[in-house]
């Protein structure tokens, strides 16, 4: 009977698990054969219906492999957790899954796939190089953008005085119009980094950010003035401010509008929507002492599991198809600005179609990459969610108190630079 | 034609899943939360070697990365605890009274009305609220500017304490159902004829509410407030959705802190720490409230 016993719980204990398990485990051949890649990335907008035209034309022209792409709003946590060969990486976080030993270094590759660094723009490349090593292949690069609104802006605001200017004539028509809107979180690290490379501050100190410097406190200091000592943004603006302000329709005492917004190219769909051929769309301007764009991109790489030859093989087969022009186009359809420079040279060559991709491959001449250093998105944590919020929403700010804010958050940095793997 | 031996067999079987499904989603999962927490864990290069108590320590040293982000998450989450828990015990039994009182046919009606509001998810609520409470030509600030409570629009949710407001009013509306019915069936079981007794006695509806129904549910609003705190100190969704944690990460929570130890900051041992850390405070929170209402009962 205490074997019965035994054989009854044996039997709940399957039933359980077999209820508990999530399936097959992920096999490297698919069912007529062809050899299994497996993709991830956060495609999960409106971008990642292009990125599926391109993996499923690739799947449609072989007979040898076949990727397996999976859109993951997590995708970062998946691929920690998973077992994907392919990964799409952020520009700012490929140094951390270098050091990490998750991404292995590409170089092989680009030979089997017949690319060379000057298929690509520098801008591309420079982010793509760690160490003199290449860890993954630059898709494109999306900058600040700026979106403006043609029924109150005739030509697009190229210096600061332009949008002073404007602000001034908007203010005459209408006190709920401003030139743009400065937010307090959310796009902010675009902010931060685009007003420092315009002032020729390099935050990058060996492995941490070092954000507690006078002349990077002065730059920082431009947004606050934005918003309370020349006003050309309403005051109060939260979470993508700068984009929902463009957005509204200014209502007297109750709804501000701006006429310009300096915004993440991949709100363009609903911009577009909105306002249809009243959109225009132009490289920002120079706020700082001399231009420079700043933004993040997004960059194909390999993990670091993958050992197999034939997968290899495989990927580079694939790497071969996304950057051809014919291909890669469909990533600048869907509003992104590719580095490969053939397609580049198809969206100059159909601007209007490309409009958005066209207007921000004129920023890759000026683009400055983010620093390159361990956990790049833990590090300047502080500044994103207090500092600037602080800056932009305290009126009587000092300079002595932002800088004391900027040794806290330069201190955090050093202190999440030190988890570093040795 | 009854078998001991076979009934045995039968109530180990049906017994047997729960067991399984306890050790599997309950014990075990505890039990390596707390083996991970000893260990200096990262998500990306996996387990390098047991350290003890350092998490703890790292976590509880003033100035350190994570004791900073830590008590910064506690006071947040304390203070959402300290303004959502009346509220949501209060309301709830308010209108738990008033649907006690409504005509039967009507109460099926309100009750669902109420509790509807809880099966919504809490991307969808959060998504209702942030529109409602949109600083730039929001609903509530149009509202309240039309009608001139307000001279100018109040920034609802980048601005203190608004921004706790416009939390709070969130998960009230989310919530108060799930209180509400636990409530009303407790009121369902109160003896009428104590009430009947009381008509007699001449007692007035605030008497009959303070000497018959509130003694009549303590045990039940005990339970709900025990349950109402430990869902408080969970708070996450709201704040992540409606605030991303501001302004100035002045409504990041707890549970925000560890998501970040872990995900963020990949530190999965330091985030189990301040896991097991978190459940012990609100288990030392549960026992406070839990003494004081045993030691009351053993007074009166």
């Amino acid at each position: 009977m205490k074997s019965l016993k035994w054989l009854v719980l044996l039997i709940a204990s399957v039933l359980v698990l077999g209820a508990c398990s999530g399936g097959n485990g992920a096999s490297t051949k698919s069912k007529d054969g062809k050899i299994q890649i497996s993709f991830i990335n956060g495609f999960t907008g409106g971008d990642g219906a292009y990125m599926k035209k391109i993996t499923d034309g690739f799947n449609a022209s072989q007979d040898k492999y076949e990727i397996v792409e999976s859109q993951e709003k997590e995708h970062y946590t998946k691929y920690k957790s998973g077992d994907y060969d392919l990964v799409v990486i952020h520009g700012n976080n490929l140094e951390t899954y270098r050091l990490d030993g998750m991404i292995q270094d590409v170089g092989s590759l680009y030979e089997k796939a017949g690319l060379k660094e000057s298929d690509f723009h520098k801008a591309g490349m420079d982010l793509a190089k760690l160490d003199g090593k290449l860890y993954g292949f630059p898709i494109d690069i999306h900058p600040l953008t700026m979106f403006y609104n043609k029924e109150f802006v005739n030509e697009a605001p190229k210096t600061y005085e332009d949008i002073l200017k404007l602000n001034q004539e908007l203010q005459a028509k209408n006190k709920d119009l401003y030139a743009l809107g400065v937010p307090s979180t959310g796009l902010v690290e675009f902010y931060m980094l685009m007003i420092a490379a315009q002032n020729g501050v390099d935050l990058k100190d060996g492995n941490a950010l070092n954000f507690a410097q006078p002349e990077f406190a002065d730059a920082l200091m431009t947004f606050h003035d934005m918003v309370w000592k020349d006003k050309v943004s309403p005051a109060g603006l939260g979470l993508d401010g700068e984009f929902k302000t463009f957005m509204k329709e200014a209502e007297s005492g109750k709804a501000v509008q701006s006429a310009v917004a300096l915004t993440g190219p991949w709100f363009y769909g609903a911009a577009k929507e909105k306002y249809g051929d009243n959109l225009g769309i132009a490289p920002i301007p120079q706020i700082g002492k001399q231009p420079a764009a700043y933004g993040n991109a997004h960059m194909l790489a390999v993990s670091a599991s993958v050992k197999d030859e034939q997968v290899k093989e495989g990927i580079a087969e694939f790497v071969k198809y996304m950057f051809t022009p014919e291909n890669l186009i469909n990533w600048a359809d869907g509003g992104q600005a590719p580095v490969h420079l053939k397609t580049i040279e198809k969206v100059t060559a159909e601007q209007d179609k490309y409009q958005i991709a066209y207007q921000n491959s004129l920023q890759f001449d000026s683009f400055v990459a983010p620093p390159q250093v361990y956990q790049y998105g833990e590090q300047i944590r502080y500044m994103n969610e207090k500092v600037f919020s602080k800056l932009v929403t305290t009126e009587k700010l000092t300079k002595e108190q932002l800088m004391k804010e900027l040794e806290s958050a330069t201190k955090k940095a050093q202190q999440i630079a030190e988890t570093e793997p040795k | 034609m009854h078998k001991g031996t076979s009934t045995k067999t039968w109530a180990i079987l049906m017994v047997s899943p729960f067991i399984l499904c306890f050790i599997l989603f309950w014990l075990a999962p505890m039990f390596l939360g707390v083996w991970v927490s000893l260990h200096n864990w990262n998500l990306s290069s996996g387990n390098n070697g047991f350290i003890g108590l350092q998490n703890y320590i790292d976590i509880l040293t003033p100035g350190s990365l994570y004791n900073e982000a830590f008590m910064l998450a506690l006071k947040n989450t304390l203070v959402f605890v300290v303004i959502s828990v009346p509220p949501l015990v209060i309301i709830a039994l308010g209108l738990a009274l008033i649907l006690d009182h409504l005509p039967a046919k009507l109460k099926p009606v309100f009750r669902t009305i109420y509790f509807v509001s809880y099966s919504i998810s809490v991307t969808a609520v959060s998504a209702i609220f942030l529109w409602l409470f949109n600083e730039n030509g929001g609903f509530i600030n149009n509202l309240l500017v039309s009608m001139g409570i307000l001279g100018k629009p109040i920034n609802w949710l980048s601005e203190q304490p608004y921004a706790w407001v416009s939390v709070l009013i969130a998960t009230v509306w989310w919530t108060i159902g799930f209180n509400m019915m636990l409530f009303i069936n407790a009121l369902d079981e109160v003896d009428p004829s104590l009430y009947e007794a009381s008509d007699l006695d001449g007692a007035n509806g605030f008497k009959k509410f303070i000497y018959i129904t509130l003694p009549q549910i303590k045990h039940v609003a005990f339970f709900i407030i025990i349950m109402t705190v430990i869902a408080s100190f969970n708070l996450y969704g709201q704040s992540r959705l409606i605030t991303a944690g501001g302004p100035e990460q002045s409504t990041t929570t707890l549970t925000m802190s560890i998501q970040n130890a872990v995900f963020g900051m990949n530190q999965l041992g330091v985030g189990s720490s301040m896991a097991i850390l978190m459940g012990i405070i609100m288990l030392l929170v549960t026992a406070a409230q839990y003494f004081m209402s045993y030691r009351k009962k053993e007074v009166n």
